[in-house]
């Protein structure tokens, strides 16, 4: 990540804003490159999940890889909340939010003191007892059937309600959702909690002992990543108008990993966006040629991790850099000889 | 009462007892000295005595307080530090960046999220204040990595110095530099002596012997020899172990 | 009662003694390398993909058209089987420590994630090439079936598994032990820059162990065929027990990972004969409390083969 001390004080950043240009007006063009609505939307949710997963992996450097779980439990809690309690859309993605979130902070209280393959071995075992008891558990999740019939609830602004039914319409729910959270995670990353994150990714030990209490620090921003998660969830069971276990399961807990490392997370908070939309995108494209392009994908991760673990993100900083660089140095050149 | 001290230490591993019946004391003000043959204990004690280990047996005291197994940046807030002998630095940074983090002010702010990183131009001056006291003026904008070895070795003391402690440990400063860069690390340690309370390992006995008030000594996990330099120097055992010429 | 679990606990002895075997390779490899192989289950689930391919005209592969072959008896097809599998196990092991070498040195992060993406990788091809349904492995018909003894039900496979498992174990450890091979790699278990110094190719070394892990992973994979089904996400479940019996076994005692590994293999066979749907979930279960509990660093290790 750029240097603490270049870190900006802006709320609203030019990639930002960039981003809401592009993310606000897909449903304009989306179709003219040959894709879909729905796509849209499906980009925005893992969006939001991915950049609270990179809370852990690329900020804290924290390797979860039962993250899925998470998701999962998301969309299963508001699909519950709206059958069983008030199908409000507020209180649902609230209920979402705070489910995963307690879920959450249950798990990370295991996962907090440790690091590394302890960590990550942890992680797949929690993924795989929650992935575990939601196909068994019939009586709340129906299992393998799934929690069918969620609603696509309207958005209740004061006497006016937003109907979200249609894909255009919920995709602006999503994009607003968006909109807000990166904001939001934008200034997380950028704050005094951000940097000591940075910093435990870089070195635990050190952190600790120039007196930050790194197991809490741990356990928050894994919590936190969870509550996001739960977010992505909630907007996930409406999207698929339902709550299925599958996502729970490890195969897409890693393609969450997948996609963050690939877009470079580890260098750039955008690192996350940019590995979603090519994700998708390679689904959807490379897909309608292959259908091991799954297995590309993956492959693609393997080359990264062991040539450019910056990723995209990072390959895109380092070509900035170099032109940049290229360029004053035939000035300096002209100044030696004056 | 001295500052720092530690009654009846006692450390396994498995099956190896790493130290044994360990007593030791720190006066306020005075630099002391540990010394011993490698795999003697030493820095195994140090992390016991930074709260990196907890103790099977024994009691750490810091200024009256039971330290004993407490987290280590429990110990940290109560005024200690440390340096580390294998370079704990985060290398990703510069070397302003790194100091920065350990100032007490910004560890205050650790849970703010709307604090704004580099409008704290009060933390960067005190950090480059830090920097300067250890050599590195002009340097703060490098990032780790780019350093030169004696240059990060004073780094690691910066990080330490950083948090404003009332004691330092100091974990073998001079491994692996040079006669020049070590004998600017001894006006350094000597100027930090004035203000904070050293304890130091160390394997270069003349920098030890020229700097320290008192010495320990630990071998096989048990400090077999206390004294000032003065004393030491007659001791049979350090005259027989032949730990660098000290003639 | 107790008579009544005699054939849960001979399942419980086979399933651990492969465990055991699967966790042995998992080691060799982390004491030559300190690498965590996140993808060792899905070298165990190649292996039995391989023998599927080798054993059953219809494993999913177009070799029909090998009619010849395919008309040996079962008994001549699994022994071939038994050495194919390990050995195209084997060279996948070999070329996966070839990518990693990239890694060495670097923050152990990425050695992490580059094995995790293996066994994704690994998981996606065998998708592609044999889909995602389940397979039932032919095994010859003189070791599968059962027999009755003392009014109780014992599977015949189960036996021979154990018999097979503890065989192997016993030629790995006079292999490891009273074979200069043997101490080439404990040595460079415990001191890899001393090994390198005395004049061993100590890369050759560890891509030579990293495939032997590999292969043993392979032939616990065959072996398991039978009682676990071949699924592309067995894989994962594999790696979770070896990975238990190594932290509660100690990562330098071999005796200890064999010990361990009949008791999380019992832990899981008594699961089953009372709770069948949790059996798989005990493992995990198993991994928490051994974590939580018992963890020690995994660096800092001692020779990783003393018996």
């Amino acid at each position: 990540m750029e240097s603490d001390t270049k870190q900006t004080t802006a709320w609203l950043t030019a990639p930002i804003l960039l981003s809401y240009a592009v993310f606000g007006t897909l449903p304009f063009w989306i179709e003219a490159v040959g894709l879909y609505h729905y796509l849209g939307a499906e980009i925005l949710i893992w969006v939001i999940f991915a950049l609270g997963y990179n809370l852990l992996l690329g900020y804290t450097g924290l390797p979860s890889f039962g993250h899925g779980a998470f998701l999962g439990i998301g969309a299963y809690a508001f699909g519950l909340a709206q059958f069983e309690v008030w199908p409000n859309l507020w209180f649902c993605l609230a209920a979402a939010v705070v489910v995963t979130g307690a879920f959450g902070a249950a798990t990370a209280l295991f996962l907090s003191h440790r690091r590394g393959i302890y960590f990550a071995l942890m992680t797949i075992a929690f993924g795989q007892i929650y992935f575990f008891i939601a196909s068994k558990w019939t009586d709340v999740t129906h299992g393998e059937d799934g929690l069918l019939n969620i609603a696509r609830l309207p958005v209740p602004l004061g006497p006016v309600e937003l109907p979200t039914a249609g894909n255009i319409e919920f995709y602006y729910l999503c994009f607003a959702v968006y909109a807000a959270l990166v904001v939001v995670l934008w200034r997380l990353t950028n704050s005094p909690y951000g940097r000591v994150l940075r910093a435990i990714k870089q070195n635990e030990t050190r952190v600790a002992f120039v007196g930050y209490p790194v197991t809490f620090y741990k356990w928050s921003v894994f919590t936190l990543s969870c509550a996001v998660a739960g977010l992505a969830g909630g907007l996930f069971a409406m999207a698929q108008e339902g709550a299925y276990i599958n996502v729970m399961s490890l195969q897409w807990s890693g393609i969450i990993v997948l996609m963050v490392l690939i877009g470079g997370g580890f260098v750039s908070f955008w690192g996350p966006v940019l590995g979603v939309v090519l994700y998708f995108v390679a689904r959807d494209v490379l897909g309608a040629y292959t259908e091991t392009w799954l297995l590309w994908f993956g492959l693609m991760f393997m080359a990264l991790v062991m040539f450019k673990p910056q990723g995209l993100a990072g390959i895109w900083q380092e070509l900035v850099r170099r032109t940049a660089a290229r360029r004053r140095r035939p000035a300096r050149a002209t100044e030696a000889e004056g | 009462m001295a500052l720092f001290e530690a009654r009846g230490l006692h450390k396994r591993f498995g099956a190896q007892v790493v130290l044994e019946e360990i007593n030791l004391a720190f006066e306020a003000g005075q630099l002391s000295g540990i010394m011993g043959p490698n795999g003697a204990g030493k820095t195994t004690c140090f992390n016991v005595l930074t709260g990196r280990y907890k103790p099977d047996r024994g009691s750490v005291r810091f200024d009256g307080a039971d330290i004993t197994g407490m987290a280590p940046h429990r110990i940290v807030a109560r005024g200690i530090s440390r340096s580390f002998q294998i370079m704990n630095l985060f290398d990703e940074y510069s070397a302003l960046d790194n100091v920065v983090i350990a100032l007490p002010q910004v560890r205050a702010r650790g849970f703010s999220v709307t604090h704004a990183l580099d409008a704290d131009t009060d933390a960067r001056d005190r950090a480059e204040a830090v920097l300067d006291r250890v050599g590195l003026k002009g340097r703060e904008r490098v990032n780790v990595r780019s350093l030169s070895y004696g240059e990060r070795r004073a780094l690691e003391i910066g990080v330490a110095l950083a948090t404003e402690p009332r004691l330092l440990f100091v974990d073998e400063p001079t491994a692996g530099l040079g006669t020049g860069a070590t004998a600017r690390l001894a006006e350094l340690i000597k100027e930090l002596k004035r203000h904070t309370t050293i304890v130091m390992i160390e394997h270069d006995m003349r920098f030890l012997f020229s700097l320290a008030d008192r010495i320990s000594v630990i071998h096989w996990g048990q400090v077999i020899a206390e004294g000032t330099p003065a004393e030491l120097r007659e001791n049979p055992w350090v005259r027989r172990s032949n730990l660098g010429g000290l003639a | 009662m107790l008579l009544h679990l005699l054939p849960h606990i001979l399942n419980g002895l086979a399933l651990g003694l492969l465990f055991a075997l699967l966790a042995l390779g998992f080691m060799l490899i982390i004491g030559v390398m300190e690498v965590i192989n996140l993808a060792h289950g899905s070298l165990f689930a190649l292996g039995a993909y391989v023998a599927l391919a080798v054993m059953a005209p219809d494993g999913g592969l177009p070799f029909a058209f090998l009619e010849p072959y395919y008309a040996l008896p079962a008994g001549a097809r699994y022994a071939i089987a038994l050495v194919v599998g390990p050995l195209v196990v084997g060279v996948v092991g070999m070329g996966l420590e070839i990518c990693l070498r990239r890694t060495y040195g670097t923050d152990p992060l990425y050695g992490l994630l580059l094995t995790f993406g293996a066994a994704l990788v690994l998981e996606e091809v065998i998708r592609s090439i044999w889909g995602s349904s389940e397979y039932f492995l032919p095994i010859p018909r003189e070791i599968s079936g059962g027999f009755i003894a003392g009014d109780l039900i014992y599977s015949t496979y189960r036996i021979y598994a154990a018999v097979f498992a503890a065989a192997m174990i016993g030629v790995l450890w006079v292999f490891l032990n009273k074979t200069p091979y043997g101490a080439v790699i404990k040595a460079g278990a415990h001191d890899s820059e001393m090994v390198r110094a005395l004049g061993y190719n100590l890369t050759r070394l560890r891509l030579l162990v990293f495939g032997f892990g590999a292969a043993l992973a392979g032939v616990a994979g065959i072996i398991m065929a039978p009682i676990w089904g071949i699924r592309p996400v067995v894989g994962v479940d594999a790696v979770i027990p070896a990975f238990v019996i190594i932290v509660l076994g100690g990562v330098g005692s071999f005796w200890g990972a064999v010990s361990a590994g009949i008791m999380v293999g019992l832990v899981v066979a008594l699961t089953a004969a009372f709770f069948t749907d949790w059996s798989l979930l005990s493992m995990y279960l198993l991994l928490l409390l051994v974590v939580t509990f018992r963890a020690r660093g995994l660096a800092g290790k001692s020779s990783v083969l003393e018996a």
